[in-house]
């Protein structure tokens, strides 16, 4: 089993590799950079009709893949060239990685600190209240027993 | 009938005062004639600004267009559902429609409380209130619905085309419904912390309330997918634009607390955090609302722009200065030294869902806020757009998803491992196996693959807990499946309906892996005759057509579908050109087969070479989220009727250690 794991992971990891050494698709680069109409959408998404930021940066788009030019170099160009706005993603360097990263050590912190209150609202109940031992299990204590639950439950 | 529109809301404004002050010092002295008439002063700012509205509709549906918002938003062509919508179309009427709703739903609250929560009432009262006077002052001092102009133009510059549209006239409602509805809870949650009333009473007043105003949340976002995804023409339906973030902010943090609201009914604790997501929600709606109306955040959404921006800034923090203040104040009280009975509970469940719920919500915020962090920090404007919202909550959701299989196999209180195991069994090994029948059959996508493997499992656990209530009902009442499952439900509608809304959200969940991680795609530029695959399809641009109406000119591609060489539909996607304001729009063509969509759009046309090009879409799942939101939407409608008294039932089940049906 770990052997056929191993095997897989290893396939998946020379695949991704791969396909990272591969140079962009057309659609990848049309998803990471913004159409600069207003409309907020990525280059790939708007559809203005004769739109002109899209269309133009279509063709530069295809100019550079056409060079060969890796998904980092382009679009470090197409940043440098219109500005950092453009990018549909922060870059993950610099005052950016606040934005990938705060939300999730906040959430680690967060996590933390559930896990911590958790803890201490265990501890209130660790000294366990002593078992009730019924004498006579009858029809109507199981009744009560069961619409206290019901009550409880819903 | 126009003069009458400012005096009223004029008028309001000055019965809001009248009741805040009445209220307070009603409530501070204990004095019942004071109270009385601050709330008969609140139903009377409801008269008023009923009375506004229908002076602004009555001067839309007669074409005054001397009056400035019926010459910007409307035109004589308009056909009268949109002239209607109009109203929400624009900044000050849709300021004015917020505020109608609001002051309804406060006179239906001062009606239903005439007789009981006499102590919080006037605190209710005057939140409420100072809400509505915010909203009046912005309708008569920054931007009035009713400024005549000068000069009468013969025809208004009609509404934005793209909100022409059906789902359109009932978006914005829906969503202004949830964004108000989640007023009511936080009146009486300040209401109670300023009493001191803080136990569960001001919970109970307020469930169907926040019930509703979710149920509203859900459908306005809803609605809002469904109008892009048929309006906006590229495809999808969510493109994390900042004003789609702010209507679904306050459903995470509204959905988090419908949640851990359970633990404090039952055990009395999360007093604390449940009045924080209370506040939060509510803080978060005027924020959508100062976001969408503001612009401050450039939008597709942000049809209207003016300088509302600082208005709404400084009422969102002086409400947060006064409800954390009032938080603050009453934190000893609030705090509870319940136990927590055990790390294997669904109070433990709830709370690690509500860690993430919150979490989604703080990473939609963040990302929504950074381009204006990033501006004001380095004086750089960057954007945060589809990937970063996707990369970061796509794991946070599949979590959320994974939880909600989890909740209903750990009980109330208490669990053991060995229950816990035994009904985690059978709907964890068939997401495992589904997940690893994906991964065999080549589906590549890992994400994917672990939402489908999720989707199992949450539906194994839904369809089991049904299941074993319908067959204790079966063994101990001798009841056919049909009544079984029926009784089941009805005896504990809050329970089974919201199992209902979980299999809603799965739905959701399929639709949205199917659309995000299979979408076929592909744009060509034919001419009559020419075809090409799209998917399965293969599509014929056979010819165009052009017709007109007297607000609109359409121009449509016939488009051939073809299905293993045999026609089976001929789809018609339209470029439209509406002659007020003169824009192009789109109008796209669908094909719905099995919740999959076969969507085209016409891209461009060149009348010289009669040339077309056409987007073709396959969106795979994507029926499943109307669908899902139906299921959503009656889970909810069975939650929020009210319960009958139950009969006593055999409902416990010794080998499960839990109830399982009731």
């Amino acid at each position: 089993m770990f052997a056929r794991l191993f095997v897989i992971s290893a396939v998946v990891t020379a695949l991704a590799g791969a396909v990272m050494a591969a140079p962009p698709s057309f659609q990848e680069v049309e998803e990471s950079l913004t159409c600069q109409c207003g409309c907020g959408l990525t280059v790939h998404s708007c559809n203005h009709l004769q739109c002109p930021s899209a269309i133009p940066l279509r063709e530069e788009i295809r100019e550079h893949i056409n060079g060969g030019e890796s998904k980092d170099d382009l679009l470090a160009a197409f940043a440098n060239k219109y500005g950092e706005k453009i990018l549909s993603a922060p870059t993950a360097e610099g005052f950016n990685l606040l934005a990938w990263t705060t939300p999730f050590v906040l959430l680690g912190i967060g996590g933390m600190f559930l896990a911590w209150t958790l803890r201490r609202w265990r501890a209130r109940s660790s000294i366990e209240p002593p078992p009730v031992v019924t004498t006579a299990d009858t029809s109507e204590h199981r009744a009560q027993l069961e619409r206290e639950l019901r009550d409880f439950d819903s | 009938m126009i003069e009458v529109g400012p005096i009223a809301l004029a008028a309001a404004w000055v019965f809001a005062i009248y009741a805040i002050v009445m209220s307070l010092v009603g409530g501070w002295q204990r004095q019942r004639d004071f109270i009385a008439s601050a709330e008969n002063a609140a139903l009377g700012v409801w008269g008023l600004t009923l009375v506004a509205v229908v002076a602004l509709l009555h001067a839309l549906v007669t074409h005054d267009f001397n009056v400035e918002y019926v010459a910007h938003y409307s035109s004589s062509t308009l056909p009268l559902q949109y002239i209607v919508a109009a109203l929400w179309g624009g900044q000050a009427g849709s300021l004015l429609f917020w505020l109608c709703i609001l002051t309804s739903m406060s006179a239906v609250v001062h009606l239903q409380n005439r007789d009981k929560n006499r102590d919080m009432m006037p605190y209710v009262t005057a939140t409420l209130m100072v809400v509505a006077l915010f909203f009046l002052s912005m309708l008569l001092f920054v931007t009035p619905p009713f400024q005549r102009l000068a000069i009468t133009p013969f025809e208004g510059k009609d509404l934005n085309p793209l909100l022409q549209n059906y789902w359109m006239t009932i978006h914005p409602p829906s969503l202004y419904l949830g964004y108000v509805g989640c007023a009511i809870p936080f009146a009486f949650a300040m209401a109670a912390l300023v009493t001191g009333r803080l136990d569960d009473v001001w919970i109970r007043t307020t469930r169907r309330w926040s019930l509703l105003a979710w149920f509203f949340l859900s459908l306005g976002n809803l609605f809002g997918a469904k109008w892009a995804y048929l309006v906006l023409g590229w495809g999808g339906y969510w493109a994390w634009d900042p004003v789609e973030n702010a209507a679904f902010l306050p459903w995470l943090t509204m959905t988090a607390y419908l949640h851990s609201v359970m633990i404090q009914e039952k055990k009395n604790m999360l007093r604390v955090w449940n009045m924080v997501l209370v506040i939060l929600s509510f803080l978060l709606t005027i924020f959508g609302t100062f976001l969408t109306r503001s612009g401050v955040i450039s939008s597709v959404h942000s049809f209207t722009q003016s300088g509302l921006g600082p208005f709404f800034i400084y009422f969102l923090v002086f409400m947060m200065v006064i409800s954390v203040g009032l938080l603050l104040w009453r934190l000893p009280m609030l705090r509870s030294e319940q136990p927590l009975e055990s790390m294997l509970s669904r109070e433990a469940a709830f709370l690690i869902n509500n860690l993430v719920l919150v979490g989604i919500a703080f990473a939609v915020f963040w990302g929504t806020i950074f381009p204006v962090i990033s501006e004001a920090v380095r004086g750089i404007k960057i954007t945060v757009g589809p990937p970063f919202f996707n990369r970061v909550n796509a794991p946070l959701g599949l979590i959320l998803l994974f939880l909600m299989g989890v909740g209903p196999l750990i009980a109330w209180r208490r669990s053991s491992w060995n229950n816990f195991r035994r009904n985690f069994l059978i709907p964890g090994s068939l997401g495992l196996i589904g997940g690893i029948v994906m991964l065999f059959a080549g589906m590549g996508n890992y994400y994917a693959v672990l939402s489908f493997s999720f989707c199992i499992f949450v539906m194994m656990t839904i369809i089991t807990e049904f299941w074993r209530g319908v067959r204790a009902r079966q063994s101990m009442l001798s009841e056919n499946v049909g009544v079984a499952l029926l009784n089941l439900i009805s005896k504990n509608r809050r329970r089974y309906g919201g199992y209902i809304i979980h299999v809603g959200i799965v739905m959701i969940f399929l639709a949205i892996t199917g659309t995000s991680a299979f979408k076929v795609e592909k744009q060509v530029t034919v001419k009559p005759g020419e075809s090409f695959e799209a998917g399965r399809y293969t599509l014929r641009y056979d010819s165009t057509e052009a017709w007109e109406d007297p607000h609109v000119a359409h121009l449509a591609a016939n488009i051939a579908v073809l299905d293993g060489g045999k026609q089976i539909d001929v789809l018609k996607p339209e470029k439209r050109f509406y002659k007020k304001p003169e824009q192009p729009t789109t109008e796209v063509a669908i094909r719905s087969t099995f919740g999959t969509d076969l969507y085209l759009v016409l891209g461009a046309y060149d009348d010289a070479t009669k040339m077309a090009t056409i987007q073709a879409y396959i969106n795979p799942l994507i029926g499943f989220l109307g669908w899902g939101g139906i299921v959503l939407a009656l889970g909810t409608l069975v939650t929020i009727l009210p319960t009958r008294a139950p009969a006593p039932a055999p409902a416990y089940s010794p080998e499960r250690g839990t109830r399982t049906a009731e």
